[in-house]
């Protein structure tokens, strides 16, 4: 693996800082009152990043099993703590489903990648398994959090016409297809946009590392391919689950609709 | 008058938050064939009290029967065939009259029952005064007076045992008004069919002798009612 990367010293990493010192000045010369933050940003970059780099390194050492699981699981709580926040909604507490959601359809997804399409052997293997997972659980974020922001807002929107159909006989999937339906699509439709984009209107992340590091362009392209195909797979997957869960707590046992209108 | 209860409320207690309950220990018995008018002043919860009978809305304790047994033992979707709710709001899907008209039976639990021609809605429109909506317009061009009388076509077409009306009337002109309201008399009267409306209007009981429930609030809630026949 040592063909033609370059290393990057610590006197090239403090250069690197000239721009931060440079976006900082420009900052502080408008008064935009941002220094403090990029601040605070360069500096948990530097800190998260070496602190990663050095648990991966350890992680890729010890090569185990337990350990590579007892990662994957901190990422999905992570990623859906981080969900729960960014999606404002006090009646319905949808931690748990989107937890399951993300541990079935991500656990299916990454073991199907790594073990059979890349075909690492064993399937956990450190070195493919975490970052690939990292990946998925990243990107499909976003779209699970869009996905239930707007399945709560349209339920809630659209009440009158959830409980007309409740009236008329239909049952909660029946008087909420329409919605989950408007839901996956908001969500779905940055990761399909992103299919569309790729290598022509920009170079994914990954494959950029791939060749910065020296990898075969034509390598690195089969890498990316397999990964947007999982990111999109995996997004469907984990969306329509966490959906479906999130609609079945918004209606009771009798089939009514429980989400109130939001006081203002 | 038969004297088989078809509704009983056995000490039902309904709040949308625990400080404030809207009722308190409700019990209260609704004959089977009878004409209810659910009076009282504005938020004294008459939505509400025609929700929790179809289910709408879950009591927060205490029991809500039909035909002697609790709602909780009916499919949800059978029930609220049987115990109609016409909302307060009409609404439709941004679909033709027709669509709207035949959306009850696109669902799975309504998929045994027949479908009912064009003749037979052009019919049901014509006798309530809709005479210029053709079945192929969208729904959402009528007027919502048009769309009140079309949301209450619908549901009847249903054959409900219990109809709950939730201002039925409120945007219908005298004329358009007299026709649903006779047509509730008669399903009333020729069919037994039980009927209990929120209105603000004074009743008018050529025919029929309807039953008053009214809901009045206090700071504690406690709802009374009195039959008058």
């Amino acid at each position: 693996m040592e063909h033609g990367i370059l290393d990057i010293g610590p006197g090239q990493l403090a250069l690197a800082l000239v721009f931060i010192l440079a976006a900082g000045a420009t900052s502080l010369y408008h008064g935009l009152k941002l220094e403090r933050d990029l601040l605070v940003g360069a500096l948990r970059t530097f800190v998260q990043l070496f602190l990663l780099g050095y648990i991966l390194r350890f992680i890729f050492h010890l090569n185990s099993v337990w350990l590579v699981l007892v990662v994957f699981i901190f990422m999905i709580v992570f990623a859906a703590r981080i969900i729960r926040a960014r999606v404002k909604e006090k009646q319905v507490s949808f931690f748990w489903p989107i937890l399951i959601s993300m541990v079935i359809s991500y656990s299916l997804v990454s073991i199907l990648v790594t073990g059979v399409v890349v075909g690492a052997k064993p399937w956990w293997k450190p070195q493919y398994f975490i970052p690939l997972a990292g990946m998925l659980i990243g990107n499909s974020m976003n779209a699970m959090a869009i996905s239930l922001d707007r399945l709560l807002g349209e339920l809630r929107r659209r009440r009158h016409e959830v409980e007309m159909m409740l009236c008329l006989g239909a049952d909660y999937q029946e008087a909420s297809k329409d919605m989950v339906r408007t839901a996956m699509r908001a969500g779905m439709i940055p990761s399909i946009n992103s299919m569309m984009a790729a290598g022509v209107v920009f170079i994914p992340g990954m494959m950029t590392g791939q060749i910065l590091a020296g990898a075969d362009p034509v390598l690195a392209i089969r890498y990316q391919i397999v990964v947007m195909i999982m990111l999109v797979g995996s997004t469907a997957i984990v969306s329509l689950l966490a959906v479906l869960l999130v609609r079945r707590l918004c209606f009771g046992l009798g089939h009514q609709l429980l989400l109130r209108p939001e006081n203002k | 008058m038969a004297a088989t209860s078809i509704i009983d409320f056995c000490r039902v207690s309904f709040g949308f938050s625990v400080e404030a309950p809207l009722f308190t220990g409700l019990t209260l018995t609704i004959r089977e064939g009878g004409f209810y008018l659910v009076q009282g002043p504005s938020g004294a919860g008459k939505s509400t009290f025609l929700r929790l009978i179809n289910r709408l809305e879950e009591p927060s304790s205490g029991e809500i029967l039909f035909k002697g047994r609790p709602l909780s033992s009916y499919s949800p979707p059978l029930l609220r065939r049987s115990v109609l709710y016409v909302q307060q709001t009409p609404t439709v899907i941004d679909a033709s009259v027709r669509e709207n008209l035949l959306l009850p039976f696109s669902f799975k639990n309504n998929a045994h029952l027949e479908q009912p021609e064009d003749e037979r809605l052009k019919t049901l429109l014509t006798d309530f005064l809709l005479l210029g909506v053709g079945l192929g317009d969208n729904a959402l061009t009528l007027s919502l007076g048009q769309l009140q009388r079309l949301c209450f076509v619908r549901g009847l077409m249903l054959s409900p045992d219990v109809l709950l009306l939730d201002e039925p009337t409120s945007a219908l002109d005298r004329e358009s008004g007299q026709v649903v309201e006779s047509m509730v008399e008669r399903l009333n009267r020729e069919s037994g069919l039980t009927v209990l409306t929120v209105t603000h209007k004074e009743p008018r009981p050529d025919l029929i002798t309807p039953r008053i429930l009214k809901i009045t609030e206090g700071r504690i809630t406690k709802v009374r009612w009195n039959m008058e026949s």
